[in-house]
């Protein structure tokens, strides 16, 4: 069982570690997200961010290709990162779930 | 199948792909998964696998293309940690922590060794020199990959048991080391066990001898005598 429970220690360490690592992650992506509005045949970008409560369109018009890749490539990262994120934190919450566990301390 | 076997699988793929695993040796826990195919038609069952996926670089380490790794896994939600006090980088993921070791050379140093030819950088610890010396090339799941062979992984698992701090790291090399070499023995490849031992200083081999004899395992001190 102490094999176990030093597993079990190593691993909330690195989760710890990791969802630091994931926050940081995501607030490092470029904020908000590009909405395209197609005006007489012409492609015009708007910012959409949130600020507070609200959400704000904030005018970028023409965007080169490379930046428009920028923004599309943050939004899946984004999810990703938050999917991940959620999922360490189960992980965290299984892991002191599991070390508070009578077995583990009565036997070690 | 498992997320973190997929995972795991993934990601020797993408090093295959990237011409990394000719030169890579998978170490650690994961290691084992692929010795199941060196005990084929065997009771061979790894033990408890962590997260960590370890490869031992070979020094010095000579690779005909940079391969930036962490951009090669961003895709699959991998992150660059440092941890420690020293900086060791690893790459992060829930289901898996990739990371990279090399062999410590002379008095030492807790220094990461630098691996530009990665974009990483690798830690330095002892006894991985005889990994490195003994490995075997196993093909399994459409991958060819090198892991140290399971005598020489059992041994040294042995000698570093020897050297643990906490009792639980400690119990779990002896345990692991332990399976591997029964399954030598039931496989009858006790002349390898031998043959990897005496490839060892006369030090270690002291050193494999008296965890032994700790924990009384006559059978394979009786192979090793």
């Amino acid at each position: 069982m102490k094999v176990i429970k030093g597993v079990l220690e190593e691993e909330l360490e690195n989760s710890l570690r990791m969802k630091k690592e994931y926050e940081k992650a995501i607030k490092s992506l470029p904020q908000g997200a590009l909405v395209k509005k197609e005006i007489r045949g012409h492609s015009y970008y708007y910012l959409m961010k949130r600020e507070g409560l609200n959400v704000k369109f904030v005018y970028r018009g023409k965007l080169p290709k490379e930046e428009i890749k920028k923004y599309e490539e943050a939004k899946r990262f984004r999810a990703k990162y938050r999917n991940l994120l959620s999922q360490v934190k189960k992980q965290i919450a299984f892991l002191r779930k599991a070390l508070r566990g009578k077995e583990i301390r009565s036997i070690s | 199948m498992e997320k973190r076997y997929a995972l795991f699988l993934e990601v020797l793929r993408r090093f295959q792909a990237a011409g990394l695993l000719k030169e890579l040796v998978l170490i650690g826990s994961w290691c084992q998964h692929f010795y199941r195919s060196y005990f084929t038609g065997m009771r061979y069952t790894p033990t408890i696998r962590t997260r960590d996926m370890d490869f031992l670089v070979p020094v010095p380490f000579r690779i005909k293309n940079k391969v930036d790794v962490e951009e090669l896994l961003r895709d699959e939600g991998f992150v660059v940690t440092f941890s420690g006090g020293a900086g060791y980088m690893k790459l992060m993921h829930p289901d898996l922590i990739v990371e990279f070791l090399v062999p410590e050379k002379g008095k030492g140093s807790d220094r990461p060794y630098p691996l530009p030819q990665l974009s990483m950088n690798a830690q330095p610890l002892r006894f991985l020199d005889y990994l490195l010396q003994n490995t075997i090339r196993i093909e399994a799941e459409g991958l060819k990959i090198n892991v140290p062979h399971p005598a020489a992984f059992a041994l040294h698992k042995l000698i570093i048991s020897a050297r643990r701090t906490k009792e639980e790291k400690l119990l779990k090399d002896r345990k692991e080391a332990l399976a591997v070499l029964t399954a030598l023995v039931r496989k009858g490849d006790e002349s390898e066990i031998r043959k990897m031992f005496e490839k060892m200083p006369a030090g270690w081999r002291k050193r494999v001898i008296d965890v032994l004899t700790e924990t009384a395992n006559v059978e394979i001190m009786r192979i090793l005598k």
